[in-house]
C-alpha cells in the first residue's frame, strides 16, 4: 500500500469505533448465555452451561429451531428456484422490459416488511394460509427471491454468452446447455443467494408475528416472546446458537467462493 | 475424421439487414468439398455475420443456405451439426481439456468408451494427448486454441467454421498454428470456413478467398489469383500493398494499351482474354511495390521513371522505399536487401523500371 493515504488519529479511532459498536451487542450476548444466575446478567460467581441445556432439553425451544428451520430449509427451495429462473430469463431475452422485472423482484427488499406482512395478513386469511406451515413458507420464500437474484444476475454478468452458443453450436439442447454449462458456472452465485434466503428466512420476525400465532412458533416469535414475558438467560443462550450457526453459514459462503474464484 | 469426405455449402443471395443497415448484401458463393475457404475483410464487411448465418446463430433476412443440395436455412444451430471454433475459444473453463472435448459426443449420448476413444484420437489429432486432465485456464493460448479444434472436430461435423481462430494469439506463433492449420485441414479432408481480417493469415492458409467490404462480396479466388489479378482498387489495397496509377487509356489493342498518366506513359501489356478499356477511358492501374526493380546504370525496362528516395525502411529480408518519381508521383518499392547493390538515402537519386505486365488494370471502387 505504498502511497496511499494513512489515516490521521481521528480517523483510526472512528473506524474502531465503528467496529466496536457492530461487534459490541453480538459480543456481550456470550457472557450473558454462560451467567450463573437465573436472569439476564453478567456472571457473578463463575460461569454456568446450565442455560444450554435447558435450551437443548427444552421441547418448547427444540420444536421451535427444528420448526425454524425445516421452514427456512422449504423458504430457500422456493426462492432459489424462482430466483433462479427469473435471472436466466432475464440475462437470456435482456431487453428493457426485463430490466423492470429485475427491479420488480427486488420490491420486497425496498419495500418495509411490515407493510408487506400486514398485506400478507390481509390476503392469507381467506386463502387459509394463517398460521400455516404452507403460508410461512410462501412468505419467507417469495421475499427470499431477490438475494437469489442478486446473486445469480451477477454471476450471469461474468459469464460468457458464447459458452451457451459454443454448446448449441456443438448440438446440446437448451435443457443440456442449462444443465451442463450455463449452472455449473453460476453455481456458486446460486448458493450464496440460497444462504442468503435461508438467513433471511430463519432470523425473520415482522410477518411471522402477523400470519402465525399458535401452530407455527419460529425460533424468533418465541426469543420475541420470551423477553415480552420473563428474563430467562435461555434466550441468549440461543442467540449465541444462533450467531454461531449463521458465521458457520457465511463461513461455509466464503469458503466456496474463494474455491470457485481460485 | 472417418468418411475423409467434406460437404458443400452454398449461399444463395444471403442477407441480413439489422433496421436500416446492411450487414450482409446479396452474398452468393459455393465452398466446394474438402475446400478451405477464407472470409476475409475490414471490420464491419459482414464477414463474421455471414459466418454466424452459416452457423445458425444470426437468421438471415433474406436468400438461403444450402448444405450438399438441401436447405438448412430454418435449422437451429444444435441441428446443423457443424463444429465451430469462436474468438477467444469459448472453452468451458469448469471441465477439464477432455471433458471440453467430449462434450459434443456426451451432447450425442455417446457410450463413456466411445467417448474415451474419440477424445483420445482428436486430442492426438492436435498433439494434446499429455494435457487430457488439465483445465483450460492452465494451457497457454495456443494450447487452448487446439483445444477448441479437437473439441470443434471430434463429432465428425459437416463443415468447421474458425471466428479469427489466431487473432488472440502472438505473431510468432500465429505463424506457427497457420502451418498447422492447413496440414490439419489436409489430415481430415473436411469443409473449412474461416473468418480472418488478417491478409496474410488468409493468403497462406486457404484455398480460396472470399473478400468482403461492406456487407459485399467483391471478388473471390484462389489467393495467387486474387492477389495477382485483383479486380477492384479495394481488393489490391486490402490483399498486400499496392501503388495506384491513374490516366486516360490510349491505343488499345486486343494485346495491350498505354495508359497516358498526365505526361508519362504506361506500357500495359493484358493477359489472355482480357478486354483492353475503350480508347480515352479513364482507367486504374494497380502496380505492386515488389514489381518494380531499381535499375542500374545502362539498364533498361518497359517502364522507366526517375526519381528519388523520400524515405526507406530496412525490413530484415528486404527494404522497403518512397520515391518521389519525376512523372508519377510517389510509388513504394519492396526490394529484397540482398539485390540492393547500394546503401539506401533520403535524397539518393534513382531510376525504377517494371514489365508492361507488372501493372493489373482495376475498377476503382474507393468512396
Amino acid at each position: 500500500m505504498d502511497g496511499a493515504h494513512t489515516p490521521g488519529p481521528f480517523g483510526r479511532g472512528l473506524a474502531w469505533a465503528t467496529a466496536l459498536y457492530l461487534v459490541l451487542p453480538i459480543l456481550i450476548i456470550l457472557p450473558v448465555a454462560l451467567t450463573d444466575q437465573r436472569y439476564l446478567s453478567l456472571p457473578q460467581d463463575g460461569i454456568s452451561f446450565e442455560h444450554f441445556r435447558t435450551v437443548l432439553s427444552s421441547p418448547e425451544w427444540l420444536g421451535s429451531i427444528w420448526q425454524s428451520f425445516t421452514i427456512a430449509i422449504a423458504a430457500t427451495v422456493l426462492s432459489v428456484v424462482a430466483g433462479t429462473l427469473c435471472a436466466i430469463g432475464c440475462w437470456r431475452i435482456s431487453r428493457r422490459a426485463t430490466d423492470l422485472i429485475r427491479v420488480l423482484m427486488l420490491l420486497p427488499l425496498i419495500i418495509p416488511s411490515i407493510v408487506y406482512a400486514i398485506g400478507l395478513y390481509r390476503y392469507f386469511g381467506p386463502l387459509g394460509l394463517l398460521d400455516r406451515f404452507a403460508g410461512v413458507v410462501l412468505a419467507h420464500g417469495v421475499t427470499g427471491i431477490p438475494y437469489v437474484v442478486i446473486t445469480v444476475s451477477t454471476a450471469l454478468a461474468g459469464f460468457d454468452p458464447r459458452l451457451e452458443q459454443a454448446a448449441r453450436g456443438m448440438g446440446a439442447s437448451l435443457s443440456q446447455t442449462l444443465r451442463w454449462v450455463i449452472l455449473p458456472r453460476i453455481a456458486p452465485g446460486i448458493f450464496s443467494g440460497a444462504i442468503f434466503a435461508f438467513i433471511h428466512s430463519w432470523d425473520e420476525l415482522v410477518m411471522v408475528l402477523f400470519i402465525a400465532s399458535r401452530d407455527v412458533f419460529t425460533l424468533p416469535r418465541r426469543i420475541w416472546d420470551g423477553i415480552n414475558e420473563n428474563l430467562d438467560p435461555a434466550m441468549a443462550a440461543v442467540a449465541v446458537l444462533l450467531i454461531l450457526f449463521t458465521t458457520l453459514l457465511l463461513m461455509a459462503d466464503r469458503a466456496l467462493r474463494r474455491r470457485s474464484e481460485g | 475424421m472417418s468418411d475423409g469426405r467434406g460437404h458443400a455449402l452454398v449461399l444463395r443471395g444471403l442477407s441480413k439487414h439489422y433496421g436500416a443497415f446492411t450487414a450482409v448484401d446479396k452474398v452468393s458463393l459455393e465452398v466446394g468439398q474438402g475446400e478451405f475457404l477464407t472470409l476475409l475483410g475490414p471490420s464491419g464487411s459482414g464477414k463474421t455475420t455471414i459466418l454466424m448465418a452459416v452457423a445458425g446463430f444470426v437468421a438471415p433476412t433474406a436468400g438461403s443456405i444450402l448444405l450438399d443440395g438441401s436447405d438448412i436455412t430454418p435449422l437451429p444451430p444444435e441441428k446443423r451439426n457443424f463444429g465451430m471454433v469462436f474468438q477467444g475459444y469459448a472453452l468451458f473453463p469448469h471441465m477439464t481439456v477432455a471433458d471440453n472435448v467430449a462434450f459434443p459426443l456426451r451432447v450425442r449420448r455417446l457410450s463413456r468408451a466411445d467417448r474415451d476413444v474419440k477424445v483420445r484420437a482428436a486430442l492426438d489429432l492436435v498433439q494434446l494427448g499429455q494435457f487430457a486432465d488439465r483445465l483450460p485456464k492452465q494451457l497457454s493460448g495456443g494450447q487452448q486454441q487446439r483445444v477448441a479444434l479437437a473439441r470443434a472436430l471430434v463429432f465428425d461435423p459437416a463443415l468447421l467454421l474458425l471466428d479469427e481462430p489466431l487473432s488472440a494469439l502472438d505473431k510468432k506463433l500465429r505463424a506457427e498454428l497457420q502451418e498447422e492449420l492447413k496440414a490439419l485441414h489436409k489430415r481430415v479432408g473436411r469443409t473449412f470456413i474461416n473468418v480472418t481480417h488478417d491478409q496474410e493469415e488468409a493468403l497462406s492458409m486457404s484455398d480460396r478467398i472470399a473478400i468482403l467490404n461492406h456487407g459485399k462480396l467483391i471478388q473471390h479466388g484462389a489467393p495467387g489469383a486474387l492477389y495477382e489479378r485483383p479486380r477492384t482498387r479495394f481488393v489490391a489495397d486490402f490483399l498486400g500493398k499496392s501503388n495506384f496509377l491513374e490516366g486516360i487509356a490510349r491505343v488499345p489493342t486486343a494485346r495491350g494499351f498505354t495508359l497516358e498518366a498526365g505526361v508519362h506513359d504506361i506500357a500495359v501489356r493484358l493477359t489472355e482474354g482480357e478486354a483492353p478499356p475503350p480508347e480515352g477511358k479513364r482507367s486504374l492501374l494497380s502496380l505492386r511495390p515488389e514489381k518494380i526493380g531499381l535499375l542500374t546504370d545502362g539498364a533498361t525496362a518497359e517502364n522507366v521513371v526517375g526519381g528519388s528516395i523520400v524515405a526507406w525502411s530496412y525490413l530484415g529480408a528486404g527494404y522497403s522505399l518512397r520515391i518521389s518519381t519525376d512523372t508519377l508521383g510517389e510509388l513504394r518499392v519492396v526490394l529484397p536487401a540482398w539485390q540492393a547493390s547500394f546503401a539506401p538515402a533520403e535524397g539518393l537519386p534513382v531510376r525504377l523500371g517494371w514489365s508492361a505486365d507488372a501493372a493489373v488494370l482495376v475498377e476503382d471502387d474507393a468512396p
